[in-house]
């Protein structure tokens, strides 16, 4: 399957993505608006909760000598939206192309390419609109998107094989999309987009929050953009690695399951 | 449907090739569709296998119209997602040489929200095709469609007669030289069932390989120049459509007389009709126009010197409702007597007859009507389709003129 049937269909890859960025928003009013609207207000509570209720201080970017709690959060926050999004997206996307599925012989695996393509629009729109709300604090940081952007390519992955993995197994057990509910939260708990790393006593949960592969890559993103700095070469080799093992994983269940979707359903 | 090159280059003397093919389904007693239930079973699910094909094989050589029959449930729909390759079998293989498109259901994966023009490009996509592609067909696609601005409009507000048209005229452009057809005929309005079939007859002039899937014993005797039977999963009978048809019937013990396809032949054979033919301008023809010239060609053979035999036929709707039955002796045209064989010529100027599947009753009787030499019962069916009227209703057209006079009445 994977990489060959989808540059051999990349036409239907493409119409698929679009169809996605164009169905999302019909029948509202904002449209657009809330992918914006969304990561705002959960901006908003988490900056109330962490600066006011537990009364922390923003950490200060290494490089970028920012001290600005929001654009921190945010700066975790999208990236790991874009992963837990896409994997709940793409679960429901396989379940809700049954009909299609049971009528039709086409690469399955579109189903989930198309919603990563789709929320990759979506983040590359949000980091943009980002970037310029760094320009109030006087901090110009839009070089910094280049290597945001090979973060991106290895999230992707790392998104892609997880959704792979999960939306094949959801057609047989529909517990999946249940559990995946509750794993998707351990893993923004554990990842440190609420918190910062050395602000925490736990020898175990800074391990987690920094080496767990969301957490990784929250690290990473957070590096980038808010501290305006590099990640480190282990860093980078770390979040490639595990990025392209689960994608290999998850395309290789996808793989083992996908002939029988037709006749599960 | 789905279109698909899975074609070698090579020329071959098969367009798709069956060898060996077994597929069977898991019944679950009960269904482990939950982790908990799953684990407590130990990690299987408890479940009876069901052969739904068992060891088919068959080739399809090209330029053939192939139909499959059989009753519900005797895997044909099975077999063609297998051929589709929707299912994957669980053993044996399938071929194909050709390129391949499936249409099992029309409008599979239509978008509500899109408008027709998006849906296009989304199902024609799906189907297979590429984006040039897409774009050269596009008008041809609308054209057929025949949606005038509502291709603009979301698909969700279209009416079922709209949707199947847009889906159908996707599907035919996705331009197969291998078509595989589940019953989808069944769907739309009789002139929507006639323009896929003039499609369909097209596409076999063409030369293009097609296999049908029906429990219609009369499209299958009708439009396929090979059947096979498929009973329990395994290849019955296969052969001449209308020896396998005859075979079926017979044994569904008019199970389905529905369509009354079944011939039912009586008398006592002194004369017997061979064979009808239906010529329109001098050519054999299946099906005709509304309003065209057609004559009924009857060939006979007289076993032994017969007196005044009066020729009959009778033309119904496969309801059972006879439209005429001209015969030999009211129009005077009774012949002395008959030896050897000869032809009789029906000739019907201008039939009236609207577009639909009529039946075609033929007999030979004595002079006095009361002695049988052959009734032949649904001799043949043939189709006619839209021509100089367009009415859809009853059975004939009686060419009406209409005028509408009124004080707020315009004309369009």
């Amino acid at each position: 399957m994977s990489i060959r049937t989808a540059l051999g269909q990349r036409n239907l890859l493409y119409l698929l993505s679009q169809k996605e960025l164009r169905t999302r928003y019909r029948k509202s009013i904002l449209g657009w608006a809330w992918s914006l609207l969304n990561p705002l207000s959960q901006m908003i509570i988490f900056s109330i909760i962490f600066l006011k209720v537990f009364n922390q201080s923003a950490p200060t970017g290494a490089a970028s000598g920012l001290d600005n709690f929001p654009l921190y959060f945010l700066s975790g926050l999208l990236p790991f939206q874009f992963f837990s999004i896409s994997v709940t997206a793409a679960i429901g996307n396989v379940q809700g192309g049954a009909s299609l599925i049971k009528k039709v012989a086409f690469p399955h695996e579109h189903l989930v390419f198309s919603i990563v393509i789709a929320q990759l629009v979506t983040i590359g729109i949000e980091l943009v609109v980002l970037s310029i709300s760094f320009l109030f604090f006087g901090y110009f940081m839009f070089q910094w998107l280049i290597p945001m952007a090979l973060l991106l390519v290895l999230i992707s992955l790392f998104t892609t094989g997880v959704a792979l993995a999960l939306s094949a197994a959801n057609v047989f057990f529909h517990d999946i999309n249940y559990l995946w509910g509750i794993v998707a939260q351990l893993m923004f708990y554990s990842s440190p987009i609420i918190f910062v790393p050395s602000q925490v006593t736990s020898e175990a949960v800074r391990f987690v929050s920094n080496w767990g592969p969301a957490g990784s890559f929250v690290r990473a993103s957070q590096r980038i953009l808010y501290d305006g700095q590099m990640p480190s070469i282990e860093r980078w080799a770390h979040i490639a690695f595990f990025s392209i093992a689960t994608f290999v994983l998850g395309a290789w269940i996808f793989n083992k399951l996908s002939p029988r979707f037709a006749e599960e359903f | 449907m789905a279109l698909l090159d899975r074609s070698n280059g090579a020329s071959s003397d098969y367009a798709l090739r069956v060898s060996n093919v077994s597929k069977t389904f898991r019944i679950h007693q009960e269904r482990a569709s939950s982790l908990k239930a799953f684990i407590a079973a130990g990690g299987r699910n408890r479940y009876e296998e069901f052969w739904a094909l068992t060891d088919v094989s068959f080739d399809v050589e090209p330029g053939q119209a192939l139909g499959i029959i059989g009753h519900n449930g005797s895997g044909k729909s099975t077999l063609l997602k297998c051929m589709a390759g929707i299912l994957t079998p669980n053993a044996g293989n399938i071929e194909v040489t050709k390129r391949m498109a499936a249409l099992l259901e029309l409008g599979a994966g239509f978008h509500q929200e899109l408008s027709g023009r998006d849906n296009v490009f989304l199902n024609a996509a799906i189907l297979g095709m590429g984006r040039k592609e897409i774009a050269k067909r596009f008008d041809e696609i609308v054209d057929f469609a025949d949606l005038g601005q509502f291709i603009d409009n979301p698909v969700k507000t279209y009416s079922s007669g709209m949707y199947v048209r847009l889906a159908f005229a996707v599907a035919i452009n996705v331009d197969p030289e291998l078509l595989l057809i589940d019953e989808i005929l069944a769907v739309g309005d009789v002139t929507f069932q006639q323009k896929c079939m003039e499609k369909f007859v097209d596409f076999r002039q063409q030369g293009r390989t097609l296999v049908l899937v029906t429990h219609d014993a009369t499209t299958v005797r009708n439009f396929c120049d090979r059947a096979i039977w498929l009973d329990h999963g395994s290849i019955r009978m296969q052969g001449d459509p209308s020896d396998v048809v005859d075979e079926y019937t017979e044994t569904m013990l008019g199970a389905e007389t529905s369509d009354g396809a079944e011939v039912g032949r009586r008398g006592d054979g002194k004369i017997t009709i061979d064979t009808v033919e239906l010529l329109v301008g001098g050519v054999p023809v299946d099906r005709f126009h509304t309003g065209d010239d057609l004559t009924v060609r009857l060939h006979f053979t007289a076993h032994e010197p017969i007196e005044t035999p009066v020729f009959e036929i009778n033309i119904a709707s496969l309801g059972g409702a006879t439209v005429t039955a001209p015969s030999s002796r009211q129009a005077d045209r009774t012949p002395a007597r008959v030896s050897g064989s000869g032809t009789v010529d029906i000739m019907m100027q201008n039939v009236p007859l609207i577009a639909q599947r009529y039946v075609l009753h033929t007999e030979v009787t004595g002079y006095g009507r009361q002695h049988v030499y052959d009734h032949l019962q649904n001799a043949r069916t043939f189709d006619v389709v839209t021509g100089t009227s367009r009415e859809t209703g009853g059975l004939v057209t009686l060419h009406p003129t209409w005028t509408i006079v009124g004080d707020g009445v315009e004309t369009a």
